[in-house]
Parts: structure tokens; C-alpha cells; sequence
């Protein structure tokens, strides 16, 4: 029997991940080809590789289609529902960082946190007609950060295929929630994340689906995911 | 083949109809976003959603007070009317069927708070004493605007009133406000001439610096929130970091949120309550009593129909009376009402139309027959 680990198919992402592999010596002969989404790791007959977009692994954690795979935890987050009865993560592997962060426009200046959010939104509709528009293309996140944790409601959640931090300036939503690595394309679109507003510090993990495997196939990925771990 | 229609769907038309409430038929596809627009985007992933070729969000109605409210306002019919419906709704659900039956009946227009408040626990109550005949049933109430009336008169600053009238009815929202309130820490990290403006409580130089931020950082004051609203929370938001929630004001309303008594003395617990305090609750606490005279005339058991001064609706629309109905625990109630006065202007409608309903879960009554 063989499991599969699906890694990111380029990029930074990809890079990384094929290091951490060999760091924790499983080194991934990687395809002559560039195009060639399938490879093996030297000495583990057992563990097929295979190249997917980071996105797609998430959805096929989801559906436990492969075994582990190495993705961002905001995608596993975002991409499924009750993602901690699909997969568990293995391991953190300190690369891939990103926040996924509620930010408003720095004229804001009387909105520092997310109980000021809470009153903006509860007047919104009165004041203008309308609810709270927030541009993201992270729903779940979103969903679960405003109304589960700070019980906000009366919001809503205008769909951002990208270009995300324009959205105030072009006057399709108030405020927005996206990922952000270093700050500075919310600092040039004028942009201010809220001091309680990190939905989630997000990092690439090694994650393992659950479901049912052969016993062999369970010790695979159990080894893997201790290897990886370890490091 | 059995009918999906529960057995009982006959009963509930004919009980509809001898109380004077006509039938009305709603559609199946919704537009999603009045449901989303009132109950918030929480609801996405409860409701069923689809889109028609032109991109606009349809849903398979949730529920039927929003449409019933809409058809309304869309027919121009006059007020007073009373619309009954029994159908199916469609949830996502973890657990059972995501389509049910539902029915009840909304009171549009009747002017007549008290009146309609108690003939809609009444309707609720004949339903489901005509279904349930062998099971015993509770009523609980509680009441939006005496809350609201209780912060009004502790002198609570307009703010925070509106901050824990919107957290009424979730013990968790409600308590963290009021620890909020209690032990404030509003640092303001703001940087000059800002700081100097608030002090000086100079609100149109602040707005015009506010202006100016969002001139330079390319924000029209057309698109959503103007500068001078910014400046004016900026300093509302001064003035509240200065005050803290008094040791008196937050004893009295624990003392008022824990207030739960039999109807026939729900009214003279307010006003014991209100004399120990040292405060009036004016027209909430009239119309309080003139319901509960109304609840008496129309003959409900009073002894089953209980006040908690803490239940309520975390609804933005909820105004007054909220309401449920249950053969036994309280965890799965048979009837959920309430009056929603705002609702309808938020919908659209010119002029404000009160409005008072309720709305029956029938597989839950088909449970307990079963069982019976």
C-alpha cells in the first residue's frame, strides 16, 4: 500500500517544503521535468508524491483523498468546514507566515478594536442605509471571527476575488480582511489592522487527513509526521 | 406513500381560521438578502443559497415573518391584518432534516401594543392546546423595552445603553459588556493635534482634520462614514473613558436581570424593583401591565406563563416583547414569538408598522405526540 503527500507545486511554498522533507531525511527526487506532478522520495516505496496548488490540498484533505499534505493553515481554515474532524496538523513548519487580519482606514481614527468595530456596525444601517460592508474572500474566517468570538451580526460580507486592500478607497466596502506578511500593502493602501483584530497568525503545516487507513499506511504517515516534527 | 404534510397541518388551518387569520401563500425562492440584511451573516451558512443568471442571490426561505413582511409591504394592503401561514422551511442543520414545517401567524398594525402582544401568546397558546391537548405548557416572556427603560433610567450614558440593549437576550455578550463597562481600559493611543482636539472638545476642527486624513488617503465622505461621525464618536468615546459603570448601577441591573416571577407578580417585582433603585420605568412598565391585564381577559392560564427579566432577542429588530412556548424543557421550545416593530421599516415600509408574531416548529409537536 502507498499513502500520498501532496506538496505546494511551486513557489516559495514548494522550496521550502521539499527542504523541510529533506531536512528531515525524506528527500524528494523530484521530476527532470518541471511539469511533472508526480515523484517519489528516496527509500519510501511506500509514499507517493504529488504537486497540487495549495488550495487544492486543502480541498482534498477535505475529502481525504490524500494521506498528508503541506499547506497554508488559513486555506485548511477558510477551505473547510469543521476542519479539525477532517485533518490534524503534524506539524508547524515556521514557514509560509501570514496574518489574517480585520483592517480599517486609518481616518478611522476613533475605531482601535473590535468592541469600537461592534458599535460602528450596530449603527451602521441607521447612519446610512445600509449594513457594514467588508471585502474579503475569506468568509469562514470572517464569519466565525465576527459573529462567534465578538458576537457582531449585522455586517455583510461583499465577495474579493483579489486587490482586497482597495476596496475602502474604491468605495465597494468599509473595511476589509485579508492575509498580510509584512504590513506595507496595508500601510500603502492606508490601512490600519485593529489591535485585537488577528483572526489567525497562519503558517504552512504539514497536515494529515483523518480517515480510515490500513494499518501499515497509518504507520507511514505517523513516521512522517514524527520525522517532520522533530525537526 | 405518506404525506410530508404533518397530520396535525389540518387542525393548525382550522384553529388559524376560527381566530380570525387568513391564509397566505409565500414563495418558496427568496431574494437572500433582506434574510441576510436582518439576521446577519451568520445566517449564510445556515440557509440554502443559490443565484439567478443575472448573479442576484436567491434562497430557499428560512423562515416566513421577513417574507410575510415583505409581501405585506409590497401589496399596500391596510392595517390592521393578520396573515397565517404553515409551510415548509430549509436549514442547514447538523442535526434532523434540513426542511421542516412551520407555522404561526404575524400581526401587522394593530396599534394596540398590549392587546396584540397578548392575543399573539393567545394564538400561540390555542394552537398548540389544540394539538398538544394531554401535555402541560409554560409560557415565558420577557420584554426588550424594559430593559431598555431600566438603562434609560439609571442615567447610563447613551452609549453604553445602546451597547448592552443590543447584547440583551446572551448572557455572554451581555456579561462581557458589562465587565467592559465596569473596569474600562480605553487607552487612546492618539497622536497630536488629535489628542489636543478631543481635550478641547473642538468637534468641527477635529471633523476637518478627519476630513483631511481621508482626503489624503483618497476616502469619499459620500462612500460611508463621514468625518464629522468620526469626529463625534472620537469624542463620545472621551467622554465614556472618563466615567466608569457605577458599584450602584451595576448591583441594580444584576438585580434587575435576575428578576424571574409568575406573571400575576412580574408586575409588582418591576415596581418593588424600580422603588429600591430609586427609579421609574414610565411607559415600558404601563405597557408591561396593561399586556399582562390583556393576557388575564383573554383567559391564558396565568399560572403557567412565567417573566424573565433577562430573556430577550440579540436581534436588532426585536423592540418589546419576546416570547416562547414549551411542553417541558425550555431547550427545545414549540413556539418562539415576539414583536418586532422595526422590522418592517427596515424592510422598506414608509411608515412604521408595528408588528407582533409567532411561529410554531411542527416536527417538534409530532415528536411529542409521538411520545405521547
Amino acid at each position: 500500500m502507498t499513502i500520498t503527500l501532496a506538496l505546494p507545486s511551486k513557489g516559495r511554498l514548494k522550496d521550502a517544503a521539499l527542504e523541510k522533507l529533506a531536512a528531515a531525511n525524506l528527500k524528494v527526487a523530484t521530476p527532470d521535468d518541471d511539469r511533472r506532478y508526480r515523484a517519489r522520495i528516496d527509500g519510501r516505496d511506500d509514499i507517493e508524491v504529488a504537486f497540487l496548488s495549495a488550495s487544492e490540498i486543502s480541498r482534498e484533505l477535505a475529502q481525504g483523498s490524500i494521506d498528508l499534505g503541506v499547506t497554508g493553515e488559513d486555506l485548511v481554515c477558510e477551505g473547510i468546514s469543521d476542519w479539525q474532524e477532517r485533518a490534524t496538523i503534524g506539524a508547524r513548519l515556521g514557514f509560509g507566515r501570514a496574518d489574517v487580519v480585520v483592517a480599517v482606514p486609518d481616518a478611522w481614527l476613533d475605531v482601535e478594536t473590535m468592541a469600537d468595530l461592534e458599535d460602528v456596525a450596530a449603527e451602521f444601517r441607521q447612519r446610512h442605509g445600509r449594513r457594514l460592508r467588508i471585502a474579503t474572500k475569506y468568509w469562514r474566517l470572517t464569519q466565525q471571527f465576527f459573529s462567534r468570538t465578538h458576537g457582531i451580526q449585522v455586517y455583510r460580507i461583499v465577495e474579493s476575488l483579489g486587490a482586497t486592500e482597495g476596496a475602502p478607497a474604491a468605495g465597494s466596502a468599509d473595511i476589509i480582511v485579508d492575509i498580510t506578511t509584512t504590513g506595507s500593502t496595508l500601510k500603502a493602501n492606508h490601512l490600519k489592522v485593529l489591535a485585537d483584530g488577528v483572526i489567525l497568525k497562519s503558517e504552512a503545516c504539514l497536515f494529515s487527513s483523518i480517515k480510515d487507513r490500513t494499518a501499515a499506511d497509518q504507520i507511514a504517515v505517523d513516521e512522517v509526521v514524527a520525522a517532520v516534527a522533530a525537526l | 406513500m405518506t404525506s410530508r404534510i404533518p397530520q396535525i397541518a389540518d387542525d393548525i388551518r382550522a384553529i388559524f381560521a376560527a381566530r380570525g387569520a387568513g391564509m397566505v401563500d409565500v414563495a418558496i425562492l427568496q431574494p437572500a438578502d433582506p434574510f441576510l440584511d436582518m439576521a446577519g451573516e451568520d445566517l449564510r451558512r445556515r440557509i440554502f443559497l443559490t443565484e439567478n443568471e443575472t448573479g442576484a442571490a436567491l434562497c430557499l426561505r428560512p423562515e416566513f415573518t421577513i417574507p410575510v413582511c415583505i409581501d405585506h409591504i409590497a401589496s399596500k394592503a391596510g392595517t390592521p391584518r393578520r396573515y397565517a401561514y404553515l409551510g415548509e422551511v430549509f436549514r442547514q442543520r447538523r442535526e434532523g432534516g434540513n426542511e421542516f414545517f412551520q407555522a404561526g401567524i404575524e400581526d401587522l398594525g394593530e396599534t394596540d401594543i398590549a392587546r396584540a402582544d397578548a392575543r399573539s401568546i393567545a394564538d400561540a397558546h390555542a394552537l398548540l392546546a389544540g394539538v398538544l391537548p394531554d401535555h402541560e405548557l409554560t409560557i415565558t416572556i420577557g420584554d426588550q423595552r424594559v430593559f431598555e427603560a431600566v438603562l434609560a433610567a439609571l442615567g447610563l450614558p447613551r452609549g453604553w445603553q445602546k451597547r448592552l440593549a443590543r447584547a440583551f437576550g446572551s448572557k455572554e455578550m451581555l456579561d462581557a459588556a458589562l465587565e467592559d463597562l465596569a473596569n474600562p481600559s480605553r487607552k487612546l493611543t492618539l497622536d497630536e493635534p488629535v489628542a489636543s482636539l478631543i481635550a478641547e472638545g473642538d468637534r468641527d476642527a477635529l471633523a476637518a482634520h478627519v476630513a483631511g486624513l481621508m482626503t489624503d488617503t483618497g476616502l469619499a465622505e459620500s462612500a460611508g462614514r463621514t468625518s464629522a461621525e468620526i469626529a463625534n464618536r472620537l469624542i463620545e468615546k472621551a467622554e465614556l473613558r472618563s466615567v466608569r459603570l457605577s458599584d450602584e448601577a451595576l448591583g441594580a441591573l444584576k438585580t434587575f436581570l435576575a428578576i424571574h416571577a409568575p406573571l400575576r407578580q412580574a408586575g409588582n417585582a418591576l415596581r418593588d424593583f424600580a422603588g429600591d433603585a430609586g427609579i421609574s420605568l414610565g411607559a415600558a412598565l404601563d405597557i408591561f401591565s396593561a399586556r399582562s391585564r390583556c393576557i388575564s381577559e383573554l383567559g391564558l392560564p396565568e399560572a403557567a406563563i412565567h417573566y424573565d427579566a433577562g430573556f430577550g432577542r440579540p436581534l436588532d429588530y426585536y423592540t418589546g416583547l419576546v416570547y416562547e412556548i414549551s411542553a417541558g424543557s425550555r431547550d427545545r421550545p414549540l413556539v418562539g414569538g415576539g414583536r418586532y416593530d422595526r422590522l418592517l421599516t427596515l424592510l422598506g415600509a414608509k411608515s412604521p408598522i408595528p408588528g407582533v408574531g409567532f411561529s410554531v416548529w411542527l416536527d417538534r409537536i409530532e415528536a411529542l405526540k409521538g411520545e405521547g
